[in-house]
């Protein structure tokens, strides 16, 4: 017996910014970043594995929370620098034609027409393949960027996402599918009957509409969302359809986590089936066991070596200077952020020393290409659904190779991913299994 | 004699949105105008042909105020739907490697930090070949749809545009040009010290910084402009690197021109460094008499046409020009939009003027490739410089042709404009002659 078919997707930790740039297999990857080929060829070969989907991840500043300044995260280019993934987003649709892509936009940083605007360009240009991963912001240098004294409270990010999402809606809506006419005898090039104002006025935003431009193939962007905290599994169970789990620890956790989610979106009237909840991991992939194995110790004794590499994300995250926490006593339960809740909370109890040596992700998996489809295979027939969000901090062209050249095709043969795509538009292939 | 090499542009009026539809040669452009194919293949000629660079211009909103409806504005396609540029630019940056791709983006819709960033990260995909054409918005409805009531009054928007500009330039050289030093040995891929916060506090804008990427090929876009006001040409003075012009005879733009080139010297700048093109729309074709004809077709009004000009008229000033008899002259008009413009019609016939609403620039530009070149070489001649940018609101690639393998080999038998590039960044052609 075998799990159903699920669902693969890419998540692009450290969005469009500087991948692998150091180590062995790393190619040119400090100078070449911002030319987009390294992305380019990313999307292609994810869309010849037959991905659903690979997400831009975001943040528009530079960090200073581990040490009180900048200077590690530039020496190290961690979670900085990053260029803008919407200007990304449209290269990767013109290299592709079937998977879809998500940049990562803020509720906090953009006004709704504007992002609006420019999803429905883009789900135009992509001939209905574009996404948005919702997200709020928890920094407060972001904030400050954008001219705000600090980041607003967590709770209070939800019910602003709430309102932008209402009215964002509204303005994909606003043109009936139908108002293009292009009766070219007539002289009618749209009805305007069929083009609608949607006179917004929330507490947050307000806006007249309608958009200035038409329906889109898909209507609405694909919505993903990442949310763990209460609050944010709320948001998400109410208006994703996809869901980025990379906070459960396990199998059991894996099992709960989308329990929760399906149950809040039955109480909100949604059926479970309409939202995908994808698994964050980060395999390591080897020609046999043992060299998997073997891999997976030196990436432990990099991060052992380099404390201070993987608490620059703990700090960004949090807010919180984890410079001055010792390596080898736990982390007290008196911190507290109004940032990444749920990352701080897994943290909250381990040492430092101990933090850094987990997987990026749910489960560990290290192996062979055959050894982790069968462990992904089991993993989903014990979790339900619905597959997984592969992501690597350390991206190199070698890597994609091991996962979609490798692993893919292993977890094909087994029957449990797609080999092709039906459907010509994303929310169509997500939801078809 | 012969007049000094001049520069060519090409003014994508009506922005990302339906070109010729119910003209002949409109082709499969009809239906796919939300797809890229129809810049791509303009930017892919203009390459061909050495311009220095393609603006696209935009404006956010469906419009309404001609009638109080958006009833002829969608009917006719005036001035809508518009799809965001900032998307198009890089389908056209992956289409070409030295022709300069002008996004334009408005002062009183973008947050400073977030236009900085957009900019940046265009710069970086392109290789330095971006420029933003800054535009303040003129439009209530544009501003409606960003939640304020209306636009802020004309001169005190580019008081905004001031500080805007002041502070993205801050923004861009946030990074030193030797911040990221990629020193693989010790493991830093930039230097902190080099990476400055801007914390900028001004009257419209604030920002902490620096900026989340490092500096572009160019630095900063160059800035394109086209405020005709004598508000608008003073911010022009300041800060524009290329002017989009309108005048009609020699004379005019002789004295546009020296005004703009002293106005330059007064704000300490060079005069050089400012290249004002003036928009054209050349008629070529096989013989004179064809050209001519075509002429007196694009001059003859037609209900629609009188409809469609009443429209833009009214969006552009902000007037509902329903109001006004077609044979009367105009009663002095004020307007808080294009104020150049409504200044321009007092006294006119609105007929007469209706009849060049969709035209640009002088009707000297109409005859066989030869004939228009040597026009154009005798207009240079008088006017000094710098260049022309050509426009036509309903243009087919059939038009395209003509221009760009038509009328451009001519100009460049006549050595008037370039027949290579000589440097990889927009900017450095611009300021080659």
């Amino acid at each position: 017996m075998s799990a159903n078919r699920f669902h693969l997707a890419w998540f692009g930790a450290g969005g469009f910014g500087v991948k692998s740039w150091r180590k062995t297999w790393s190619g040119n990857g400090g100078w070449d970043w911002t030319s987009p080929q390294l992305f380019i060829d990313l999307a292609m070969a994810l869309e010849r594995a037959c991905f659903d989907y690979l997400i831009i991840e975001d943040s528009s500043y530079v960090p200073d929370a581990y040490g009180g300044n900048a200077k590690a995260y530039l020496a190290s280019a961690t979670a900085t620098p990053k260029l803008d993934p919407t200007v990304l987003a449209p290269v990767l649709a013109q290299a592709t034609s079937k998977i879809g892509i998500v940049p990562t936009l803020s509720v906090t940083e953009y006004h709704p027409y504007m992002l609006a605007r420019k999803i429905n360009t883009m789900d135009h240009m992509s001939g209905g393949r574009t996404g948005w991963n919702i997200v709020t912001s928890s920094s407060h240098r972001a904030a400050q960027n954008y001219g705000h004294d600090q980041q607003v409270e967590h709770d209070l990010r939800y019910d602003m996402a709430d309102e932008f999402f209402e009215l964002a809606c509204k303005l994909w809506d606003s043109w009936d599918a139908d108002a293009v006419a292009l009766d070219e005898r007539n002289g009618v090039w749209a009805d305007h009957t069929k083009v609608h104002t949607v006179d917004f006025a929330g507490k947050f935003f307000s806006s007249r509409g309608p958009l200035n431009a038409n329906r889109s193939p898909q209507g609405r962007p694909v919505f993903t969302q990442a949310g763990g905290s209460d609050r944010g599994k709320e948001f998400a169970a109410s208006t994703a359809d996809s869901i980025i789990c990379g906070t459960a620890g396990g199998v059991a956790e894996m099992k709960r986590f989308r329990g929760d989610v399906h149950q809040r979106m039955t109480r909100l009237g949604r059926p479970t089936g309409a939202c995908k909840i994808l698994f964050m991991c980060s395999p390591v992939v080897g020609e046999t066991d043992a060299e998997a194995r073997e891999k997976r110790a030196q990436q432990i004794a990099f991060a052992e070596e380099h404390p201070e590499l993987g608490l620059l994300h703990l700090s960004r995250h949090s807010g919180i200077d984890f410079s001055v926490f010792p390596l080898d006593e736990p982390i007290p339960d008196t911190v507290s952020t109004n940032g990444h809740q749920q990352l701080l909370r897994q943290a909250i109890g381990l040492t430092p020393r101990e933090f850094l040596r987990r997987t990026q992700g749910a489960v560990e998996m290290v192996g062979s290409p055959e050894t982790i489809a069968a462990q992904m295979d089991e993993i989903m027939q014990e979790v339900g659904g619905d597959g997984f969000l592969i992501s690597n901090f350390d991206l190199n062209r070698r890597y994609i190779s091991e996962i979609t050249d490798g692993l893919v095709p292993a977890l094909q043969r087994r029957g449990l991913v797609r080999t092709e795509y039906s459907h010509p538009l994303f929310r169509d292939n997500l939801l078809e299994f | 004699m012969s007049a000094d090499r001049f520069h060519l542009g090409w003014f994508y009026s009506k922005g990302f949105g339906p070109k010729a539809w119910r003209h002949a040669w409109a082709g499969s452009a009809v239906g796919r105008f939300a797809r890229p194919d129809m810049a791509v293949d303009l930017a892919r000629s203009m390459e061909r042909a050495g311009f220095d660079y393609l603006m696209i211009e935009d404006s956010s909103n469906v419009p309404y105020t001609y009638q109080g409806s958006h009833d002829a504005y969608l009917r006719h396609s005036v001035d809508t739907p518009k799809l965001d540029p900032t998307v198009l630019a890089p389908f056209l940056v992956a289409a070409t490697e030295r022709l300069g791709v002008v996004v334009t983006c408005s002062t009183t819709e973008y947050h400073p930090f977030m236009l900085a960033r957009k900019m940046n990260a265009l710069d970086h995909v392109s290789e330095g070949r971006i420029g933003w054409n800054v535009v303040t918005g003129s439009n209530d409805g544009g501003a409606q749809n960003y939640g304020r009531e209306k636009q802020f009054p004309h001169d005190e928007r580019y008081d905004m545009a001031d500080e805007f500009l002041e502070l993205t330039h801050r923004l861009w050289d946030a990074w030193d040009p030797d911040a990221v030093v990629l020193d693989l040995e010790r493991g830093v891929f930039a230097d902190g010290s080099k990476v400055h916060p801007v914390h900028f506090e001004g009257k419209y804008f604030k920002s902490r910084g620096p900026l989340s990427a490092p500096r572009s090929p160019q630095g900063s876009p160059v800035i394109c402009q086209a405020g005709g006001s004598p508000r608008g040409r003073r911010f022009a003075a300041q800060w524009a690197e290329t002017i989009i012009a309108s005048a009609d005879t020699p004379e005019q733009m002789k004295a546009y021109r020296d005004e703009v080139r002293a106005k330059a010297v007064e704000a300490g700048r060079n005069p050089d460094h400012v290249k004002v093109l003036f928009l054209a729309s050349p008629i070529v074709a096989d013989t004179h008499a064809d050209a001519e004809a075509r002429l007196a077709a694009d001059l003859t009004l037609t209900e629609d046409r009188i409809q469609y000009g009443l429209a833009h008229f009214s969006r552009l000033t902000g007037i509902d020009f329903s109001q006004f008899h077609l044979d009367e002259p105009l009663p002095s008009l004020k307007s808080n939009g294009h104020q150049s413009m409504a200044a321009g019609f007092e006294g006119k016939v609105l007929r007469n003027l209706l009849t060049r609403a969709q035209r640009f620039g002088s009707d000297a530009f109409v005859g066989t490739p030869e004939e228009v070149a040597a026009v154009m070489d005798e207009f240079m001649q008088e006017v000094g410089g710098d260049g022309f940018l050509i426009v036509n609101s309903y243009f087919s690639r059939r038009y395209v042709m003509e221009i760009c393998d038509g009328l451009v080999p001519e100009l460049q038998r006549r050595g008037l404009t370039r027949t290579r590039y000589e440097h990889a960044h927009f900017r450095d052609n611009l300021l080659a002659f």
